[in-house]
């Protein structure tokens, strides 16, 4: 069993009983709760407590001693009533403050106490006491209490009472209570005035409009995920076209080459000295390459980033920051405009500026027939192994990729 | 902590309390033991500390009973002084009056000065009742106490204290406190004045100690009040036998009760043995009677002359004559020893029976002294010089 008192009322008491001239007694108001505690551990399954916890929210002083109870220690009820009034039915126990005596019940307390007992009908009645120690000089003075259970056996009378919040509030929680607050002058002031907070259901003003506010955001998050959904589904189509795309291209590719190989040939068997040795080497490297299409990759790798130079035999040089692809840009980065609690311009479509600023670069980009590669700025790798077969007629030079760049730095991808 | 003074205790008691605590300090005898009584300690106050004056209005009682001490803690309220005290019970916790039984309670009257000792007193009786259920957990103990209750002469006299069991061992003990109903007014008055101490009223209190349950270690003092102890010729009057194993009370008591009465008798016997010996030697002796003592008769002297030989005799009469044979000291008037005293001889061993009246202790006295005094006279001439 535990039991609380409230410092106000812990302090009304003191007051009430320190200024008195003589013993003090009183009524303690409060209720007593019934708390389960239910402790789950790895050890054991889940066992319950129960604890009785008593909370004193108030307490009656009596203006005399003997107002209650005459000198044989009988209660008369009438008294008692007058004393209590309609609150009776919060008494949970009573108190009484007596100077430099001992820490023990008296004779008239324990018999005042058996017939409350029965009176007020609470089982579990407690009684409070206050003893006041001084020293010989008065320098001194300690107020001592302990909280009884006497209708409990011998051993296990005393409660330890806690006082909340009495101790460093720095460290600890400030711990708010239960006690309810009864005073009517509060409760009709908020009742005037609590239109201005409250709505017809008790609940604050405040709270519904945070709550719709919160609805109205969740619905706009579900129509951006429609969106993105939906224009995540155009993209896989069209990529899917671009794709079929270069693939066309790289088979046009193949086929000029072939053409041209088949020239060259022609040429050769007519002509055999003036086919140069790196010729020769360059067509055994060809069949060495043609014959393991696999290897093509693997070859062209290191040119991945920078395989736009392969074309310059075909197509005009442009500067080098045009030849590297865009490298994807975070949302956030100093390339975007940082995002704003519209996420997009209201129609969904947040990927608007990323393909703004490849679009940007791509127009540094040589024009190809794949005027589609702007879309597949996030997919480097691809578009380079797309584009791997058609440096096949220089790969003599690419034997030793690091000499081919335009300027001579290795394929360091464009930092942005 | 020290007792007050009586004196210290009402000079600083609220001024309204003082008559109660006055009866309760100056008459307070409750109990068996009425030798020791009351005593207050700890007097304390119930008002704030800014009261002035004497205001202490709560105190400790010492209350002897059955050889233990209670202390019972008092606590008035100087503010209302015509309100009835309240009571802790010390380390008797479960120890709770009826207050319908306390009839000094109920209608307490603080105009009454013997209100509050009226009350201490119903008090232990509730308490002594208190003891006597206690004694119930033993049924040994339950039998000694229904046993002596029965009898009227110790039924009323006794103080129980039934010790608390120990709650390591178990033990039980009760501590029997009774009266003796022994009369002592016979006892001659000479006896009794000696004593410094304001005798009170004579007692004789047994008190026997039973250190468990089985009655298997018990232990028997007998207290007597200084005056009876000092008329019985001190601390060997005490010695009791010891209780018998597998005896009871009912069967012990009247022992020692009777040993005592005994004791009483003899003392009282020997002192009218003594009169009349001291009288049969004044009527036989007459002129040579010099001095003897007229209160107790417990020495004689004479003068007597054999032969133009003057000497003295000087009777000492013991206690618990005629059992013990008198002390006669002869004594020389002319002869002095070396150290300055008058040559004396002691005899204790002379043609003595106890069964002899006075008369005829004087005769063979008498006899005695006729046939003794050559020799002394010849042992005086001998070491004695003029």
């Amino acid at each position: 069993m535990a039991a609380s008192i409230s410092g106000y009322t812990f302090s009304s008491v003191c007051y009430h009983s320190a200024n008195s001239n003589s013993d003090h007694e009183g009524f303690l108001l409060g209720e007593v709760r019934q708390e389960e505690t239910l402790n789950i551990s790895d050890s054991h399954i889940g066992s319950s407590e129960f604890l009785s916890v008593i909370e004193v929210h108030n307490h009656e002083p009596c203006a005399q001693l003997f107002s209650f109870y005459d000198y044989a220690g009988n209660i008369n009820e009438e008294n008692l009533d007058r004393i209590l009034k309609d609150r009776r039915k919060n008494v949970i126990g009573w108190y009484r403050f007596r100077r430099n005596t001992q820490q023990q019940m008296s004779f008239r307390e324990q018999v005042i106490h058996k017939q409350l007992t029965n009176i007020l009908g609470i089982p579990d009645l407690v009684f409070l006491l206050f003893s006041f120690i001084s020293t010989a000089n008065s320098s001194t003075h300690a107020l001592e209490y302990v909280l009884f259970r006497p209708n409990r056996n011998r051993y296990n009378q005393r409660i330890s009472l806690s006082i909340p919040n009495l101790g460093n509030t720095s460290q600890q929680e400030y711990k708010v209570s239960s006690v309810p607050n009864t005073s009517k002058n509060y409760a009709s002031v908020i009742k005037e005035h609590g239109t201005e907070f409250f709505d017809k259901d008790g609940v604050m003003k405040d709270i519904r409009a945070i709550f719709q506010v919160y609805s109205a955001l969740q619905e706009r998050v579900q129509a951006v995920c429609g969106e993105v959904d939906q224009s995540e589904r155009v993209r896989e189509k069209i990529q899917e076209e671009v794709n079929k795309l270069k693939e066309e291209i790289a088979l046009r590719k193949r086929n000029s080459a072939e053409e041209e190989r088949r020239i060259q040939e022609a040429a050769a068997e007519t002509h055999p000295d003036s086919s140069t040795l790196p010729e020769s080497s360059h067509s055994s490297l060809t069949g060495v390459v043609l014959s393991g299409p696999s290897a093509e990759p693997s070859l062209e790798r290191p040119v991945n980033s920078s395989s736009p130079p392969i074309y310059s035999t075909a197509l005009p040089p442009d500067s080098p920051s045009a030849i590297l692809l865009p490298r994807p840009q975070a949302v956030g980065s100093p390339g975007h405009p940082s995002p704003s609690l519209g996420l997009g311009n209201g129609d969904g479509s947040s990927s608007d500026s990323l393909n703004r600023q490849a679009t940007g670069q791509e127009d540094h980009e040589e024009d190809d027939d794949d005027d589609e590669d702007e879309d597949s700025s996030e997919y480097e790798n691809l578009v380079s192994e797309q584009l791997q077969p058609t440096s096949l007629p220089d790969a003599v030079a690419l034997g030793r990729p690091a000499t081919l760049w335009p300027d001579g730095d290795a394929h360091s991808p464009p930092g942005s | 902590m020290n007792s007050l003074s009586p004196e210290l205790a009402l000079s600083r008691i609220s001024p309204e309390l003082r008559p109660l605590l006055c009866s309760i300090v100056r008459n307070g005898r409750v109990g068996l033991d009425s030798s020791s009584c009351l005593r207050i300690t700890d007097l304390k106050s119930g008002c704030t500390s800014l009261m002035p004056g004497p205001c202490c209005d709560r105190f400790k009682l010492h209350i002897p009973y059955a050889g233990e001490t209670l202390k019972w803690d008092i606590i008035f309220n100087a503010r209302d002084p015509e309100l009835p005290p309240d009571f802790i019970f010390g380390e008797d916790a479960d120890f709770l009056p009826e207050p319908s039984e306390l009839p000094n309670l109920v209608s307490w009257d603080s105009g009454k000065p013997e209100c509050l000792l009226l009350l201490v007193k119903e008090m232990l009786q509730q308490y002594h009742q208190y003891q006597c259920q206690r004694l119930r957990d033993s049924s040994r103990l339950l039998f000694e106490y229904d046993s002596l209750l029965e009898d009227p002469n110790y039924g009323r006299n006794m103080e129980i204290y039934a010790g608390r069991k120990n709650s390591w061992t178990g033990e039980f003990s009760a501590r029997f406190l009774l009266k003796l109903p022994v009369d002592f007014s016979n006892i001659p008055i000479y006896l009794l004045k000696d004593t410094a101490l304001d005798p009170g009223e004579d007692v004789a209190l047994l008190s026997v100690s039973f250190e468990d349950a089985e009655a298997t270690q018990v232990f028997p003092k007998l207290y007597l009040s200084p005056s009876i102890e000092h008329a019985l010729g001190g601390s060997s009057a005490l010695h009791i036998p010891a209780f018998p194993s597998g005896g009871c009370l009912i069967d012990y008591v009247p022992q020692v009760c009777q040993l005592l009465t005994n004791k009483v008798q003899y003392v009282i016997q020997g002192y009218h043995k003594r009169r009349e010996y001291i009288a049969a030697f004044l009527s036989h002796f007459g002129m040579g009677v010099v001095e003897y003592d007229a209160v107790g008769f417990t020495k004689l002297t004479l003068l007597l002359m054999w032969k133009d030989f003057c000497f003295l005799v000087h009777v000492d009469l013991p206690l618990y004559f005629p059992r013990d044979q008198p002390t006669l000291t002869f004594q020389s008037i002319y002869h002095f020893t070396s150290s300055g005293q008058l040559y004396s001889q002691v005899q204790k061993s002379y043609p003595y029976s106890p069964r002899w009246d006075g008369n005829e202790m004087a005769k063979r006295a008498k006899t005695y002294f006729k046939s003794f005094i050559p020799q002394f006279q010849e042992g005086a001439f001998a070491n004695g010089k003029l």
